[in-house]
């Protein structure tokens, strides 16, 4: 009898102790993380980055951490769904780009979700021109704009493709009002269909990134598909921390050449307009702050070793990590700046 | 004769011109399919009730009611042991027992021993080859 | 031989395994080749770039070549390249003729990879250049072409075309997608749907709904058969197969896999269409059209021989823009990268060792995935011995692991294959035809994007006529087409 009842005892025991233990392993992320990405391909950048900053938290934690490429819809439909922690997104400006843009579908990310910390940077925005044109540089660009001749560039519209467009057209009326009509935008989709038009004659200046047309570049001027540089949005900073050997046969010194401060694209009066591609984490609104600090912490040591960088790198990301409060008040700064720009334009 | 086929596109409202041509494509076939085909449109009450003596009542909508059933539950059992494949795991196993059972022919013993086996062998071997080897989400 | 020292025994483990996955998880109704490469991505980190892009070329063919067996056997297309082997695989494998028709796809589907890997190792530089002549004019005119085999696959021709323009606008629910050119805004989403159908429906759920799960329906309402007897799979009447099924189609084989290989070159047009275009090629220029659809070789020759050819084909652009040509070779660019490699018009002569062992992993696949195919084929074929009442609830279970996955993991798609499942299942009873109406759910999308972007670009509707000679000479191919299949449903209802 003494036996069955310290038997019955010890199981409550047990199980007042498992669910103690379970609340405080709660308060942690769960074994299996799903971390859901904004782009639903598993070949560009984003699924990259996160697939590298996956790796690193899954060791660390020793955790799983499964990469799904399900897109931004469904990315922040999965992150609503659930505020255990079990799902994690990672997305980059355009969260907050196509928000502001008014694109269907974007939420202000920082109203309904926690924005966490920020892991690497894509430095490669960058708008080209053919080989052939005439257009040597931003400012030839902006001199024809005053001159009223059409300049048309071939972005997609709504986010991080037509935010340095939106830049050109303040920075034309900045220069001088009312040219900024004649920047044009060609609307279209992938970077294949940005060259695209570029080909047909469609569009003189076109958004691409140095990974993806760097090699355009190099292309005697008789070939029909070469292309020139004329801007590289990434703020001096970044550009700096690239390889000094750059991308393919452009060294990190004529990158330069090609942005702030050696191309300028005004911003306003004093300062130039640059556009960095961060990529960070984005949480479920209700999730629990020790999971943000767990994760913190976790990426915190994880640059601190020093090896992720090295993954970073040799695929072209420039690393940048910024604990959660300091990325979001950086990002808040960064979509303030940008509204603005959009909304100059837009009113007149 | 130059101007007549000018068109221009307004980007902001181009998500509505290929629906509404397409629309209208589909209006004027739909017409004229039930023009031609209005003898046999009239009689298609009879074909339906037809349709629903001949049918096997209990296969069929048993089918419906299980799909249904194992689509639902899913994602409710899966959220008990958040992506692990579980909630797939473990709807799987009684939806492949239970369908097989309501199309199997003469059930004997023997005939259900063996479905039931491959009922937990078939959906364990493949949620434990999409979750574990290839690193699939599941339900 | 320094030219091949990327031959090494792993490098060659790799082709083979790779292959051999790729053709399982074709083979499966839902996964697709896309799938199996996504999948081993990231495997491919630590093994090197020429190991990894071993398995990745071994996954790509596999896959696409997979994608025959349910299709012949079960009537269910593993990748939508395959929905066109159907048409014809099936009727052969209910005159239990289903190891032949196997046989005659595998045969196919070598000669078509082989081709267009010739074409690859060749060309791909000038072909490129060629490629990019094609503006938004010319891809539309194409996807028009592959378009009007509609009326060439349907028993009624009014019918027909009915049920390929509902799968056109069907395509169209949710949004005009923005990363192919669109203004990104809803459309057609009835009120209240918006939170599931903002992305619209998606290929794969409807594919596998449409042909999976309406025949399971239709056999519960029959009352389930029982399982084709072996005999009947292995000895049917005239089942043996015999390569003189190739007698007289050389020119369909090398027609078709040309055509599946310039479909891959075409950035954005997309998969799907090599095949369709070259079934209707196939069907143009038969002298018996009138047995496509009904069990006829020529069609299976086609529409591997085309799926195949797509696998040379999109490396082309990949490999000479850095641009993909099917939503595979896309994910091959995540394998470059994440190695440091650029990838652009200067890859090939930057990388001639890779370039080189890009061509021999290929080749090796092809050939590896010939043999796995052709002789493993026989006991694959008795899948259809097994009793219905076990097969058809794995199916079906295999059917969700597709639909959920394809997407990396929305349930909404599992929903889509019981709706399209049930809408497949009322097609039949009220007489719409599947094949135009998958035909128009698959080039939809890309219809709308082209024929738009034409108009928006050049403002002009003479465009079409008269933007260059390429379309010129796509007009008389979409009037040969229209003529053929009007003279073909003449000759039909004559005949009756």
């Amino acid at each position: 009898m003494t036996f069955t009842r310290r038997l019955i005892l010890s199981l409550a025991a047990a199980t007042v102790l498992s669910a103690s233990s379970y609340a405080a392993v709660a308060q942690e992320l769960p074994r299996n993380v799903r971390l859901v990405i904004g782009s639903k391909s598993t070949g560009g950048d984003t699924y990259q980055n996160s697939a590298i900053v996956a790796e690193a938290l899954a060791e660390k934690l020793g955790i799983n951490v499964k990469v799904d490429a399900v897109g931004a819809t469904e990315a922040f439909k999965a992150l609503d769904r659930d505020s255990r922690g079990t799902t994690l997104m990672i997305f980059h400006d355009q969260s907050y780009l196509g928000n502001l843009y008014g694109v269907q579908g974007y939420s202000n990310p920082f109203e309904g979700y926690k924005v966490g910390p920020t892991v690497a940077i894509n430095p490669g925005n960058a708008y080209l021109v053919p080989k052939t044109s005439k257009y040597q540089s931003m400012d030839d660009i902006f001199a024809a704009a005053k001159a009223g001749e059409k300049v048309r560039v071939a972005i997609q519209p709504g986010g991080v493709s037509e935010i340095g467009f939106s830049a050109m057209k303040n920075a034309a009326k900045v220069l001088s009002p009312g040219s900024e009509a004649n920047i044009v935008a060609v609307n279209t989709g992938s970077q294949s269909d940005k060259n695209q038009t570029m080909w047909d004659d469609l569009s003189d200046v076109i958004n691409g990134s140095i990974q993806a047309n760097e090699q355009f570049t190099q292309l005697p001027e008789d070939d029909r598909k070469a292309m020139r540089f004329v801007w590289i949005t990434a703020r001096p900073a970044t550009l700096q921390q690239a390889p000094a050997q750059g991308m393919g046969n452009t060294t990190r010194d004529q990158m330069l050449k090609f942005a702030d401060p050696e191309t300028k694209v005004p911003l306003n009066d004093s300062e130039n307009f640059t556009f960095d591609k961060e990529f960070f984490f984005l949480y479920n609104q209700d999730m629990d702050d020790a999971i943000v600090a767990q994760i913190d912490t976790a990426l915190s040591e994880i640059y601190a070793a020093g090896e992720i960088q090295k993954r970073q790198k040799e695929a072209f990301f420039i690393p940048n990590f910024l604990p959660s409060a300091e990325a979001q008040a950086h990002l808040l700064a960064k979509r303030s700046t940008y509204e603005q720009v959009i909304k100059d334009i837009t009113s007149n | 004769m130059g101007d007549l086929t000018k068109v221009t596109i307004d980007f902001q409202s181009s998500h509505l011109l290929f629906p509404i041509i397409i629309g209208c494509v589909l209006a004027v076939l739909g017409l004229a399919i039930v023009i031609r085909e209005r003898s046999r449109i009239a009689v298609s009450g009879d074909h339906w009730r037809n349709i629903f003596s001949q049918m096997n009542k209990f296969q069929f909508f048993g089918t419906l009611a299980l799909t249904l059933a194992y689509f639902s539950l899913m994602v409710p059992v899966g959220d008990y042991w958040p992506n692990t494949g579980l909630g797939f795991l473990l709807c799987s196993i009684p939806f492949v027992f239970l369908a097989g059972l309501q199309f199997m022919h003469t059930r004997t013993a023997r005939s259900v021993l063996i479905l039931a086996l491959v009922a937990v062998c078939v959906p364990s071997l493949i949620w434990w080859l999409f979750t574990e080897i290839f690193f699939l989400t599941l339900p | 031989m320094p030219f091949f020292e990327f031959i090494t025994p792993l490098f060659l483990l790799l082709i083979i395994g790779g292959t051999f996955v790729g053709i399982i998880f074709g083979a499966i109704p839902g996964m697709t080749a896309t799938m199996a490469v996504a999948v081993c991505l990231p495997l491919t980190y630590p093994l090197g770039l020429n190991n990894g892009l071993a398995l990745l070329l071994g996954l790509y063919v596999g896959g696409i070549s997979g994608g025959l067996v349910p299709a012949i056997l079960l009537n269910i297309p593993g990748t939508p390249s395959s929905i066109t082997t159907t048409f014809d695989g099936y009727p052969m494998t209910q005159r239990g003729e289903g190891e032949k028709a196997l046989k005659i796809g595998i045969c196919a589907s070598l000669a078509g990879g082989i081709i267009s890997l010739i074409a690859l190792y060749l060309f791909a530089p000038a072909l490129a250049d060629f490629a990019i002549r094609f503006s938004y004019v010319e891809k539309f005119l194409i996807i028009l072409f592959a378009l009007s085999v509609m009326g060439a696959l349907s028993a009624n021709l009014l019918i027909g075309i009915f049920s390929g323009f509902l799968g056109i606008f069907i395509s169209l629910i949710g949004t005009y997608d923005i990363s192919s050119g669109g203004n990104g805004k809803h459309r057609l989403i009835p009120p209240g749907l918006e939170y599931w159908l903002d992305s619209g429906f998606s290929l794969l759920p409807v594919l596998i709904g449409i042909f999976g799960l309406s025949a399971i329906l239709q056999e519960a309402e029959n009352g389930m058969p029982l399982g084709l007897s072996r005999d009947k799979v292995r000895i049917g009447k005239s089942s043996k197969f015999s390569f003189s099924v190739f007698k007289g189609q050389a020119l369909n084989v090398l027609r078709s896999s040309g055509i599946g290989t310039f479909v891959g070159i075409l950035p954005g047009v997309g998969g799907s269409a090599a095949s369709i275009l070259a079934y209707t090629n196939a069907k143009t220029f038969s002298k018996n059209p009138e047995n496509f659809g009904k069990g006829e070789p020529a069609g299976i020759i086609a529409s591997e021989s085309g799926n195949n050819g797509l696998t040379g084909g999109a490396l082309v652009p990949l490999l000479s823009l850095g641009i993909p040509g099917d939503s595979t070779t896309a994910l091959l660019i995540g394998a470059f990268t994440l190695q440091g490699i650029q990838v652009g018009p200067l890859f090939i002569g930057n990388n001639p060792d890779t370039w080189n062992a890009m061509i021999f992993a290929m080749l090796i696949a092809n050939v590896a995935m010939f043999i796995m195919m052709f002789y493993a084929i026989r006991y694959v074929a008795l899948i259809v011995t097994i009793p219905k009442h076990i097969l058809f609830p794995i199916i079906l279970m295999m059917c969700v692991i597709g639909a959920y996955t394809i997407n990396y993991g929305i349930m909404f798609d599992v929903w889509t294959l019981l709706i399209f499942g049930l809408f497949g299942w009322l097609a039949l009873k009220i007489r719409l035809e599947i094949a135009p109406f998958i035909i128009g759910f698959i080039l939809g999308p890309s219809a709308e994007v082209y024929f738009v972007k034409s108009l928006e670009s050049f403002g002009d509707l003479t465009i079409f006529f008269t933007k260059s000679w390429i379309a010129v000479l796509l007009w008389v191919l979409i009037l040969g087409s229209i003529a053929g299949s009007v003279f073909i449903n003449r000759r039909a209802s004559q005949a009756e």
